[in-house]
């Protein structure tokens, strides 16, 4: 009796959830409407993560024609696109430039979509894919660094893999086992080498994209049917059709953000705002440089982890992902201000942790 | 004393192979970057061992050419020390190894030395430039990132006009596509009474031109 009651409650709730009424292109494109008002740019958000996602599927593809996933020839084969290849340059500091614009605007998006409090009934699981996709975001980052194999994707790849280990001495009994495993299994192998290689490659190239695929496809179905939020308390006084009004002046973002890209991508390669020595192929037996870090959008968790107990990082971080993953729950009956004022701290720290955590470690430890 | 001969000779080889640390030093201390011996050497770890670009892995020919090399004492001579990269075999051949051994305890004074002049890699930064900004001389793609831009800007300005040309057309044209699919399926679309009902329906609104309805 009691499993038939949930079943009927799952059913109505994923029925609410995905109308099938809905589900057609009248509903989902032609009639569908955007709210005009103070926030109305953060609509634009999720399309330019798409757009950013776009261009790394295109410029991903490119790069596989020559790219060799082999510790022998993967640095010397990424080389060869950068100096050899025709427009290889181009291309991969496009692949560079794009993959950090799309976790800044995935952030972004996520932050001002809680600050709109767009998570509420019906789009609950609008927002718990949306994490979900934060999440893949940060995957494909962590795997496509170690891709070029350099000094600094080698170890960093190792400090990263490490922490989880990490995690053991925290837990109970034979759980406590669980993070070793885990490592081993990403890993493949006692150290890092070929096969933790072949590994994130195909993650990086297969697994992720078809999941990202997946999620993204269910993501955006979601916000078609339910369309935007209102994203503000007082009901927006205009609004404006989306088809063709909406994708037009998304259009053109994306035609602008394209040519932003583009000067970087062929004017400001990636790589030098970093140590040349970083950029060297791993050597085993050879010297580690100095400055090896993860990529700045792991940083507002790499400096907390450099300064505080491990324990204290991975209860906040296991915190903060319960309070994401619940967050339609939780912030249900919060009002807009106060998500408001907790997204604007996010980002703060996101800001600061990003661009003054070296400074903050060294005025704690005391110099580099 | 024979001992005291074989520890000095010693000491004096191993200086040889370990190339001049003092001006990675320097550059190291006045630049916010770290650098290594691939500044001017063909391996980052330096000159000794067995890896490519290093001592222990030249054959008859390499050594033969990087005893040609520590000939050079006087500037003019080209040398191409395997060893060294384009940058340390530039070193040379301007400045002479005396003269480079001279600057041992003034590093700062090596871009006045060097001169201005040679850009081995092209990337707009002179190479004494990029030694007093930690970056690599022989590589187009390392540079500070602010001279790196500027210089590829007014290298790329064509490049970049035709892109921002094709950009803004394309964009016209997909403009003008949707504004003709938008009318081609009015049609099939509700009237603005019925479209403002379905959207305030406490009110009803009027449609503007830009495609924007407001509330009454």
């Amino acid at each position: 009796m009691r499993a038939t009651q949930c079943l009927r409650s799952g059913i109505e709730f994923l029925a609410e959830r995905f109308p099938i009424e809905k589900m057609n292109v009248r509903s989902m494109v032609q009639t569908k409407t955007v709210p005009v008002h103070r926030m109305s740019w953060a609509y634009y958000m999720g399309g330019l993560a798409l757009f950013f996602f776009l261009i790394q599927l295109t410029t991903g593809l490119l790069l596989l024609f020559y790219y060799e996933p082999t510790v022998s020839d993967a640095h010397a084969s990424v080389e060869r696109i950068t100096e050899h290849i025709s427009g290889g340059a181009l291309i991969r500091n496009l692949h560079t430039w794009s993959a950090s614009a799309m976790i800044l605007t995935v952030q972004l998006h996520m932050l001002t979509t809680f600050a709109m409090k767009a998570f509420v009934k019906p789009r609950e699981l609008t927002w718990i894919s949306g994490v979900l996709l934060l999440i893949l975001t940060f995957t494909f980052g962590f795997t496509g660094y170690l891709l070029p194999w350099h000094q600094i994707a080698v170890n960093a790849t190792k400090v990263g893999l490490q922490s989880i280990e990490e995690v053991g001495a925290y837990l109970p009994g034979a759980m406590s086992e669980w993070p070793g495993l885990i490592k081993e299994l990403i890993q493949g192998e006692p150290s890092v080498g070929q096969a933790t290689l072949s590994r994130f490659y195909a993650l990086h190239v297969v697994l992720l994209p078809l999941a990202f695929f997946a999620v993204l496809g269910l993501h955006l179905l979601s916000v078609q049917l339910h369309g935007m939020s209102q994203g503000v308390d007082r009901p927006a006084r205009r609004t404006e059709r989306f088809f063709p009004f909406f994708i037009l002046k998304d259009a053109w973002l994306w035609g602008l953000v394209f040519l932003v890209l583009f000067v970087l991508a062929l004017c400001l390669p990636f790589e030098a705002f970093f140590s040349y020595p970083l950029f060297e192929a791993y050597d085993p037996m050879g010297s580690t440089p100095d400055g090896i870090k993860p990529e700045w959008y792991f940083y507002f968790i790499y400096y907390p982890l450099e300064l505080l107990p491990f324990w204290v990082v991975m209860l906040a971080q296991t915190a903060a992902m319960v309070v994401l993953f619940a967050a339609p729950w939780i912030f249900k009956n919060s009002s807009r201000r106060t998500l408001g004022i907790l997204a604007v701290a996010a980002a703060l720290y996101l800001v600061v942790m990003t661009l003054f955590g070296q400074q903050i470690y060294e005025m704690f430890k005391g110099g580099a | 004393m024979r001992y005291l001969c074989l520890i000095l000779l010693g000491l004096l080889a191993a200086g040889e192979a370990w190339g001049y640390q003092e001006f990675q030093i320097w550059v190291d201390q006045q630049t916010t970057r770290n650098v290594n011996c691939a500044l001017c050497h063909a391996h980052g770890d330096g000159p000794d061992g067995v890896k490519p670009g290093q001592i222990g892995s030249l054959d008859a020919e390499g050594l033969r050419s990087l005893e040609a090399a520590r000939q050079a004492f006087e500037p003019g001579a080209e040398v191409e020390s395997p060893i060294l990269n384009a940058f340390g075999n530039k070193i040379i051949e301007r400045l002479g190894r005396t003269g480079f051994i001279n600057l041992r305890t003034r590093p700062e004074a090596f871009p006045e030395a060097y001169g201005l002049e040679t850009d081995l890699d092209s990337d707009g930064i002179p190479d004494a430039q990029e030694y007093l900004d930690g970056t690599l001389a022989t590589n187009p793609h390392h540079g500070a990132p602010l001279r790196l831009l500027l210089h590829n800007l007014r290298v790329n300005l064509g490049t970049l006009l035709l892109i921002g040309l094709a950009t803004l057309l394309g964009l016209f044209g997909i403009n003008n596509l949707l504004a003709w699919f938008a009318l081609a399926t009015a049609d099939q679309q509700p009237s603005d009474a019925e479209h403002d009902e379905a959207t305030h329906s406490e009110g009803g609104g009027s449609s503007n031109s830009d495609g924007t309805t407001e509330a009454k």
